[in-house]
């Protein structure tokens, strides 16, 4: 019962704060776009726009709600709540400091991967059900990309845990804290596999150069082009807390979490989580999208026989390195 | 008394969605339920103290074998009357699954095993052993297996080989 208790108590703030930092992220993302390509961004609402997301939540809010005549409507209706369930979920297992986290499971990394996969079902569910011909070819195309990029993220995620010789994530970065990040030392499974989970994980929240899902010149909005309103809403945050969780993931895995000097352990995690949430915009920003073939090429040929090597170098250096 | 409720619950999900799957009119809807099936089978891995199976089951199965499910049903013809499949002798199927019951439960009975156990909860450590030491043989001949599997795959989906050409560029 006292599991529970510390569940509940954690984990409201940290989807509370989660769900705040999506909000600023929103923000963040069109004033770093505006600055990137030499604009302004949002200015009207609140000092230097800051009240924007608000103000897009109020619109969305008041937007009517349109179910198309011939969508499967239960599952339409369903698609963007779970979607956001899963990606919240995420978070339960995120370490932020040595205290805060909402449940230390022993499984966490496994978790993590599993919840992420989850979160493709509810996205296909959204672009079959509405019965349109953009929407199914987006929700193919998620489907698709989400198979296939899971590979090497399971894979460049292993490698972490048979450094540290454990799934749990708190274990991963203490073990980090008293030897070196994993993006450091060893560097050649450790770095490498840094950037490949990186980029899976930039494919699996269907990020630019990995968007192809909803190529809004291809496919008008992909999977969410019949959604109107907060269920649009839905989708939409659902991206961003995922991006967010799986910056603060990445740091975890492969930046030492919470480890750093002079601050305490949350400082260090935030930071860390807030900057490779805006590398991810500043990618977004700079890069075009890839062609659908590109995509899985890139993925079959390139990602997965790399990551493969990678788990193995791991093995290696934890054998001759004299284990753990 | 809590546990057994819990069981009661969850097992009652299965149940149920499980006979949705066998009901259900459209494919894709059949797809879904066996989701819930999966998912609520990992739950009761959870409450037998074994999360890494049911991290496993959520990750091969609900997230693997589901997508490749609902990628089959999208990559073959499915006309709206052909979808409700029509089901031919209802009773065979009842007699059927009645009688794989029969033998599920007196296998449960008479094997001393199966019984649940309170021993302590295996760690991934324990399985990794005793996969590569107890069941190597099992582990390789499933490893072989798969690697056929995707031999084949590739092989049937060549584009160079002839009959493949002709059947594209007609």
């Amino acid at each position: 019962m006292s599991g529970l208790l510390h569940g509940l108590l954690y984990g409201l703030p940290i989807i509370t704060v989660v769900l705040t930092v999506t909000a600023l992220g929103l923000w963040f993302e069109r004033k770093f776009a505006a600055r990137i390509q030499s604009r302004k961004g949002p200015t009207m609402v609140g000092p230097a726009g800051i009240l924007q997301p608000l103000a897009d939540v109020v619109k969305m809010l008041q937007k009517e709600q349109l179910t198309p005549a011939s969508a499967d409507r239960v599952l339409f209706e369903l698609a963007p709540i779970l979607c956001g369930a899963f990606a919240v979920a995420t978070a339960a297992v995120v370490p932020f400091s040595p205290t805060v986290v909402a449940a230390d499971l022993d499984i966490g990394v496994l978790y993590v991967l599993a919840v992420n996969a989850l979160v493709l079902i509810p996205v296909w569910m959204g672009g079959w059900s509405s019965n349109n011909k953009f929407a199914l070819i987006g929700a193919m195309r998620a489907v698709a990309q989400s198979v296939s990029y899971s590979v090497p993220m399971v894979l460049s995620a292993l490698v972490p845990v048979i450094l540290a010789g454990s799934m749990s994530l708190s274990d991963i970065v203490r073990y980090q804290a008293e030897h070196h990040w994993f993006a450091l030392w060893p560097t050649i499974p450790g770095l490498p596999a840094f950037v490949l989970f990186f980029l899976s994980s930039l494919a699996e929240a269907n990020r630019i150069p990995f968007d192809i899902p909803e190529a809004e010149s291809e496919l008008i909005a992909g999977i969410t082009t019949e959604y109107t309103g907060m269920k649009f809403g839905l989708f939409y945050m659902a991206e961003y807390i995922h991006t967010v969780i799986a910056s603060a993931v990445a740091s975890v895995l492969f930046l030492g979490g919470w480890d750093g000097p002079f601050y305490p352990g949350l400082h260090w995690m935030v930071l860390k989580t807030l900057l490779l949430f805006a590398s991810i915009y500043w990618v977004r920003w700079s890069l075009l999208r890839f062609r659908s073939d590109q995509l899985m090429t890139l993925c079959w040929k390139w990602l997965v026989p790399a990551s493969l090597l990678l788990v193995m170098a791991a093995a290696l250096f934890v054998k001759v390195g004299g284990g753990h | 008394m809590i546990e057994q409720v819990g069981f009661g619950l969850v097992a009652g999900c299965i149940v149920l969605a499980a006979l949705l799957v066998a009901r259900a009119k459209n494919a894709i809807h059949g797809v879904l339920w066996l989701g819930v099936v999966l998912g609520a089978t990992a739950v009761l891995y959870v409450m037998l103290r074994a999360p890494f199976l049911a991290g496993i089951q959520l990750l091969l199965y609900v997230g693997g074998v589901m997508t490749l499910m609902i990628l089959g049903v999208m990559l073959t013809r499915h006309d709206q009357h052909e979808a409700a499949l029509e089901r031919k002798r209802p009773w065979l199927a009842g007699v059927l699954s009645l009688f794989l019951l029969g033998m599920l439960v007196t296998a449960i009975q008479t094997s001393p095993e199966l019984h649940a156990s309170e021993a302590a909860p295996a760690t991934v450590k324990d399985i990794g052993r005793s996969l590569l030491t107890e069941h190597v043989l099992a582990f390789e001949a499933l490893s072989l297996l798969l690697l056929a599997t995707m031999i084949g795959a590739i092989v049937l989906l060549r584009r160079d080989r002839p009959d493949r050409l002709v059947e594209e560029s007609r």
